[in-house]
């Protein structure tokens, strides 16, 4: 079981979170003209790397704050947590 | 009844306590302190049970975790239970065993014919065969391997033992009390360190129960005691006997679990069978030990044949002997130990030893001793069916490839020692780069991965000196690194015999002209032959072989025959080992009960249901409920005889001609606060929000960002920058997600909070015409005309003292109002309602109606909203605004979403106007088409029209804007329906909406 | 090659088996294709298969970074079905559930093709219309499919919990009486020997390092055991799509997830069908060897770990507990991992790609292993024709742009939730 760090909370067990997915992936902005390619790469497309994966988690049992995790998805290694407003290269 | 092979003087076992027990339906005794194996070899007995595959007799290898063989049936407290090993099951009062996968009895089995037959079951034989004719493999040949297969049988009862879960934090987790375990776990914890010390034996000490040492100025055996004295008494320790820790998660869980009554005849009263621990440890000590890997020989499965260390094992610690007489055979020292044991027991052994000189400490005791030692002489076959009777032995040259004349040698046991085996499996699944160590021919962990620190000969060190000097340095360095403490222990003293080289040895060669089996995998009945054929078949890979051949694959996942398979097929690719590599190890290490992984979440437990606060009433009235995601809800109230049509059918009816009231506290309820919430809601919903005012609620739907239909509900602005978003009980806690995503990733900048308040308020949905007269009476004070509280208007009164909300929405498509109060006020709020509304012929209904009230009213729900379909699919096109952007707005402009023939939701009536028409029919042009039949759409949702007497359906179906009167077939093959329906307008009753504006 | 009959064994025994030849070869990689396979897994060997066998391609070669079938083809729970509601996916595994009937002949290797009937039980009346309406689209495309009663239910299956009052009460369920199980490994195995009798060059421990493209024309890869030139590339690398996909600088509606399984010790025949549990996420046949094979959530992270954590399965076994109560008392033996390529509709993708040459076959999901033969067939079919079969039309890469998803549960793109 991961234990993430929350950036709320500390160090909880992997239990008290959902996961969110790529946490790299940019909403549009609202009312502005995008391409096909652009909008599918929002809602469908992802790198899924092997290694290094910037993530969203929320604290759903916890501060209900939704977290960004950098995870090595192999290992599972968190090098990084953060607010999700915070950005993790 | 004497026991003939149990020694007078040695032993931990308590003399003083007879335990009687059956095996095979025969009545034994044993001693409080034994294992069921050791018991039975006290009494004579070999004979367990049958190998899987050629129903060879098997007796008992080992004495513990590794064992192979003897695995029995387990009877206890009037329950049975597969596949419990014979070495591991310590013995109570009144335990009854037997043996597994032999019939009609373990000592005359017909599936030995097996054996017999074996030159035709070679490795993989059955991929070759069974294949003609077709049907036979799934007909014939499958059911009889599959009866022939399996060991015990399982229990078909419910089983009513608890297992419980500990969630468990500490510095430091030391897995085995051997010597290293409990000198890592002594020095932690004399530095200040939260240890957890585990023991899977319900003894502590491990080898230092049946080592010749001595540490500092008393036996290894009595340091081993006092330190586990000690450690009981500190504070900061926690140490557990009977408690294997399995698995070596990530992160630094690791998974223990511990055995709590099976030794016990049955489980006291509110104590759990079993505990599964969690652990995370900052710090792990893996202290394993290693276990004896046999030396492979013709016939090397003969009960009798046992591990060497087992043999000294069962003699020092229950006092039981192997045998009377005796063979060892070894290629390194550590077997002398035993021919010692023996020989002070008053038994000659003759030990094998496959080198050609060595010279030792403990040798030469042994020589002193008198003990008959044959040095470069190996075990060629063992002799024998049920039990070792002779063996043949031969000398061996010096590159161990030529076999000198083999002679036969009486024995009743073969003490076999092939030298130790690391116990890496924990350090392996933490991810640990294991490597090979050729000193000692065995893989031990390499590079730590994770916070983990293999000691003693878990790590490949077999001197108890170097040993204690690195646990106690283990236990001190990483308790330092966490405490910062300094106390540091001194290394006692130990004195031990030194060891000389053990040989390279693992592998007798098959004398000129003699076939015999040697197996390396002794349940899976895998030979060295087998593995030979495989590689043969170009089957290379260790992972091919251990496939094809099933090598390793059994209850002991290979404990004792990995290493030699590996040997093996090194040998035969004339590659080292290293580079054949070895197979995944994953948790867990041993076998673990699923009752005690899943522990409490049993029976109701398993996925609690919540209730509404007027659940009670509901109960007393009759409710017949049903699940509504995480909800139990009324489904109906039933009345006399009445089953679920009729009463459905009467509740619904009451709805639209007097008044009804339901219980809709599950709907989800969100609270929706800040500045931006109207910027919110409308980003949010695809309709507009901006302009809804104070007191006024709106139905809205939101959408995923792929176009698709999320859910749906009214939202209500209670204030200015206030609003209350009602959800679908099943969607609940997604759209709360939902909506802190965006609030808090996507749109941060808006100031708005949202929280949960499903459970902060009781529901009562009153419908009906008679409705608003209710409603005046429950509201004296509130002015409850159309003008005052028009549809979709939002108020705020109190019920009899109790504060109210009060909605005028509706699902049912009648004049209905919502009222809210504060959950402890529910079931008050609903009697009331109940008590009042009596004059208006008032019935509670459940969801059932509710569904028929909602389906001819064509409102879409669940069974519409899939999550497949797009607003105009549900008739939903109308609130989508062309206005302003929205989530998944920009998806709704894909080809296939805005195609003109696009699915969409309409009524469906029989002709006949009486054949009901069962969901989930499907909607085609021809009933006799030839498959595939083209479908046209499906059959949502179906119901009793109360308002027109007669069936009525929602269905989803291709083009259906254009379809308005066209006439179909809704079919269902699987019930062998097909009826001729008309195609109608969802909206089957007040298409205009004037009821719920009346 | 040698056939593999009960003759022959007999035959072989009286000389110690030592007659038998490999069942493939292990060759060095020639210098040009006209096919390279990436992958060798089940997929990737049945597509070399059919490629061979019914496209009379034999200049061949499968390159396989590890051993093959070492992947999910290794490590799935072996069920066999076609029990689907959409039409795209239904008439699909139709198609490989006839491939299945006769594959230990055409193969002349045993397959252990069990079709003992897979159950899916329904605990709510709601639930029992969702399998109706699945099942009615079942039958509609020529599918076998029943619907079962409580009472049919209890006389199949009657160690399910049937008793008073239980959380999860038996209503009924589908039933796909043809649907069953295979011997995973013997399906990559079989695949592998009649690929390499017909000539396909088996290229073990090969990882490929890159792709040779110019002007968008597929000419070649680069591999740990040198560069191959090739016209054609089919790629079969299920949950290591995206890493290549990454080399191919391509974005795929993919996530790559862990799916955990695991096995009971093995006992005497207790179970004879395929069950699964219809208020949660489990399923549960007993191997031929006598274990319980089970299996249900994925560990719900992007994962490239071929191992899970604990709790996962301590909630997948919680559903087996509430449907078949005897597991309690077994002993959980062996659990594995594999990893899932997730697409973002459920549904897997056989296409075209827009560089010349590159054939994509991926998003299995956790599905893929009942696909092997159809996969293969459709996949050699759209490489060597270049274009889709009608079959597999529909799992088209650009239906994410279309707007014709294939979502057979309704749970769009959120890949980790099963």
């Amino acid at each position: 079981m991961l234990h993430i760090k929350c950036p709320h909370c500390g160090l909880r067990s992997q239990n008290e979170f959902s996961y969110g997915g790529d946490g790299t992936i940019k909403r549009p902005e609202l009312n502005k003209e995008i391409s096909d390619q652009d909008w599918n790469n929002f809602v469908y497309n992802r790198k899924s790397p092997r290694g290094k994966h910037v993530e969203l988690w929320q604290h759903i049992s916890g501060c209900r704050q939704w977290i960004k995790v950098q995870r090595d998805t192999v290992t599972h290694e968190i090098f990084q947590t953060a607010d999700v407003k915070q950005d993790i290269k | 009844m004497s026991q003939d092979f149990r020694l007078e003087k040695i032993g931990l076992i308590n003399r003083n306590k007879k335990i009687s027990f059956k095996f095979n339906g025969k009545k034994y005794f044993g001693y409080e302190g034994d294992t069921l194996a050791s018991a039975l070899i006290a009494n004579g007995i070999h004979l367990v049970g049958r190998s899987f595959k050629y129903h060879r007799p098997r007796g008992f290898f080992g004495a513990g975790v590794d064992e192979p063989y003897a695995i029995v049936q387990l009877y206890r407290n009037n329950e049975t239970e597969p596949n419990v090993r014979a070495t591991e099951q310590e013995l109570f009062e009144g335990l009854e065993a037997k043996s597994v996968n032999c019939w009609p009895s373990v000592n005359f089995d017909i599936g030995a014919i097996n054996n017999f037959l074996n030159i035709f079951f070679p490795a993989g034989f059955y991929y070759k065969t069974f294949m003609w004719p077709k049907s036979f493999w799934y007909k014939i040949y499958e059911p009889f391997i599959r009866k022939a297969a399996g060991f015990g049988a399982a229990s078909p009862n419910h089983d009513k033992e608890i297992y419980e879960h500990k969630y468990e934090y500490c510095d430091v987790l030391i897995t085995g009390s051997g010597p290293s375990g409990l000198a890592s776990a002594y020095a932690a914890a004399k530095n200040g360190a939260k240890v957890i010390l585990a023991e899977d034996k319900p003894r502590f000490g491990g080898s230092l129960l049946t080592d010749d040492v001595n540490i500092g100025n008393q036996s290894g055996k009595d340091w081993a005691k006092n330190i586990i004295s000690e450690l009981k008494e500190m504070p900061n320790v926690i140490i557990k006997n009977r408690a294997q820790v399995f698995g070596y998660y990530d992160h630094n869980m690791l998974v223990m679990s511990e055995r709590i009554s099976d030794h016990l005849p049955k489980t006291n009263k509110y104590k759990p069978k079993q505990k599964l621990w969690y652990i995370r440890a900052k710090e792990v000590i893996i202290s394993s030990g290693s276990i004896e890997r046999p030396i492979v020989f013709g016939n090397n499965d003969t009960p009798g044949v046992v591990l060497s260390s087992a043999a000294k094992e069962y003699l020092k610690v229950y006092g039981v002997l192997v045998g009377k007489k005796p063979l060892i055979f070894t290629n390194n020292d550590s077997a002398y130990e035993t021919a010692i044991e023996f020989k002070k027991n008053g038994i000659n052994s003759i030990v094998l030893d496959s080198r050609k000189n060595p010279n030792s400490e403990i040798i030469n005791d042994a020589k002193n001793l008198g003990i008959d030692i044959k040095f470069s002489h190996v075990v060629v076959s063992a002799n024998g069916y049920k039990k070792v009777k002779s063996a043949e032995i031969s000398k061996i040259s010096d590159d161990k490839e030529e076999l000198g004349k083999v002679e036969s040698i009486l024995c009743d046991c073969i003490c076999v020692s092939g030298f130790w085996t690391p116990t890496i499996h924990l350090a392996s699944q933490s991810g640990n780069k294991t490597q090979f160590n050729s000193k000692i021919d065995a893989f031990i962990p390499g590079k730590s991965k994770q916070n983990e620190t293999t000691v003693g000969s878990a790590n490949g060190l077999f001197s108890l000196e170097e040993t204690l000097k690195d646990s106690f340095d283990a236990g001190y360095r990483l308790s330092k690194k966490i405490t910062n403490k300094d106390d540091k222990l001194k290394v006692p003293q130990v004195s031990e015999k030194k060891s000389s080289k053990h040989d390279k040895f693992w592998c007798v060669p098959l004398p000129k002209g003699r076939n015999y089996k040697r197996f390396l995998d002794f349940q899976n009945d895998v030979t060295v032959s087998d593995v030979e054929l495989a590689i043969r078949e170009g089957y290379r890979s260790i992972e091919h072989v251990k496939r094809y051949t099933t090598l390793g694959m059994a209850t002991d996942q290979g404990k004792t025959s990995n290493l030699n398979g590996l040997q093996l097929v090194s040998n035969i690719e004339n590659k080292i080992v290293p580079s054949v590599g070895h197979t995944t190890f994953r948790p867990p290490y041993t076998p673990v009960s699923i009752g005690a992984i899943v522990g409490r979440e049993v029976g109701k437990h398993s996925k609690p249901t919540r209730k509404s606060p007027m659940h009670f009433w509901h109960e007393k009235h009759n409710a017949v409920f049903v699940d509504a995601g995480i909800w139990l809800r009324p489904r109906y109230y039933k009345q006399g005889n009445e089953n679920l049509f009729e009463a459905s059918k009467r509740e619904a009816a009451n709805v639209r001609k007097n008044v009804g009231v339901c219980d809709v506290t599950t709907l989800g309820k969100i609270d929706i606060k800040g500045p931006d919430a109207a910027e919110f809601l409308n980003r949010v919903y695809t309709n507009a929000w901006l302009k809804l005012p104070v007191g006024k609620a709106r139905y809205g739907v939101m959408l995923r960002e792929d176009g698709i239909v999320m859910d749906d509900g009214t939202t209500t602005r209670i204030s200015e920058n206030h609003y209350h978003m009602t959800t679908t009980t099943a969607q609940a806690a997604n759209v709360l997600s939902h909506l802190e995503y965006y609030l808090q990733f996507v749109w941060p900048d808006l100031n708005v909070n949202v929280v949960s308040t499903t459970e902060q308020w009781a529901g009562a949905a009153i419908a009906g015409p008679k409705s608003r007269e209710l409603m005046q009476k429950l509201f004296p004070n509130l002015d409850c005309s159309n003008q005052a509280l028009p549809f979709m208007g939002y108020t705020e009164s109190n019920l009899f003292g109790v504060p109210a909300r009060i909605f005028r929405i509706s699902f049912s498509g009648e004049l209905a109002y919502e009222v809210n109060v504060e959950s402890n006020n529910g079931n008050y709020m609903w009697e009331k309602i109940i008590e009042i509304g009596k004059e208006f012929k008032i019935q509670p209904y459940g969801t059932e109606a509710l569904s028929t009230l909602r389906i001819e009213m064509g409102h879409v729900a669940g069974s519409e909203l899939d999550g497949r379909t797009i607003p105009y699919d549900n008739g939903l096109e109308g609130l989508l605004s062309k206005k302003k952007d929205f989530i998944g707005k920009r998806s709704l402009t894909k080809q296939a979403f805005v195609a003109t023939n696009r699915q969409r939701v309409v009524g469906v009536v029989p002709l006949d106007r009486k054949t009901g028409i069962p969901e989930g029919s499907h909607l085609v042009k021809n009933v006799n088409e030839k498959k595939p039949n083209p479908k046209l759409g499906h059959i949502s949702a179906s119901c009793w029209s109360v308002e027109y007497d007669n069936p009525f359906s929602l269905a989803i179906l291709k083009d259906g804007k254009n379809m308005i009167g066209q006439k179909l077939f809704a079919v269902s093959p699987l019930k062998n329906i097909s009826i001729p329906v008309e195609i109608v307008s969802s909206h089957y009753v007040d298409p205009k909406g004037e009821r719920v504006r009346s | 090659m040698q056939k593999y009959s009960v003759f022959n064994l007999i035959k072989k025994a009286f000389n110690g088996h030592k007659g038998w030849e490999v069942a493939w070869k292990d060759p060095a990689p020639k210098a040009e294709y006209d096919v390279i396979i990436i992958g060798g897994g089940g997929h990737g060997l049945a597509t070399a298969y059919y490629l061979a066998k019914e496209h009379n391609l034999n200049n061949i070669a499968i390159v396989e970074k590890g051993w093959i079938g070492g992947g999910n083809v290794g490590r799935n729970t072996t069920i066999l079905r076609s029990n689907y509601m959409h039409d795209e996916n239904g008439l699909f595994y139709e198609k490989g559930m006839d491939l299945w009937r006769s594959m230990s002949q055409d193969l002349n290797f045993n397959v252990m093709y069990s079709p003992r009937g897979i159950i899916n039980l329904a605990h709510s009346d709601a639930q029992m219309n969702a399998y109706t309406r699945r099942g009615n689209s079942m039958r509609l495309n020529g599918i076998d499919a029943v619907l079962l009663g409580r009472e049919e239910i209890k006389k199949l299956v009657p160690v399910l919990d049937f008793s008073e009052n239980v959380r999860f009460p038996i209503f009924g369920g589908l039933m796909q009486p043809s649907g069953g199980t295979a011997r995973h490994d013997a399906v990559a195995w079989g695949y592998a020997r009649q690929a390499d009798a017909m000539g396909v060059d088996i290229i073990q421990h090969c990882e490929v390092t890159g792709f040779d493209i110019v002007n968008g024309k597929i000419k070649g890869i680069q591999t740990s055991k040198g560069n191959i030139k090739t016209k054609k590339i089919g790629l079969c690398v299920a949950g290591s799509t995206s890493i290549l996909a990454e080399m191919l600088n391509m974005n795929l509606p993919l996530e790559t997830h862990l799916l955990q399984a695991c096995v009971s010790e093995p006992i005497k025949p207790i179970l004879d069908h395929v069950v699964t549990f219809g208020a949660g996420h489990f399923y549960c046949s007993q191997s031929d060897k006598g274990e319980m094979v089970m299996g249900g959530d994925l560990d719900g992270y992007n994962s490239y770990a071929q191992r899970g954590n604990l709790p996962t399965l301590q909630h997948v076994l919680t559903e087996g507990i509430a449907m078949l109560p005897f597991l309690s008392k077994l002993k959980m033996l062996r659990t594995w991992g594999g990893i899932m390529d997730m697409s973002m509709d459920g549904s897997p993708i056989i296409d075209k790609t827009h560089i010349e040459g590159l054939y994509l076959n991926c998003g299995w999901c956790y599905g893929g292993f009942k696909a092997t033969p159809v996969s293969g067939w459709t996949f050699a079919h759209t490489i060597a024709q270049d274009r889709v079969h009608k079959l597999n039309a529909g799992f088209n890469l650009n239906r994410f742009n279309t707007g014709h998803l294939i979502d057979e549960k309704g749970l769009g793109t959120k890949t980790w939730i099963s």
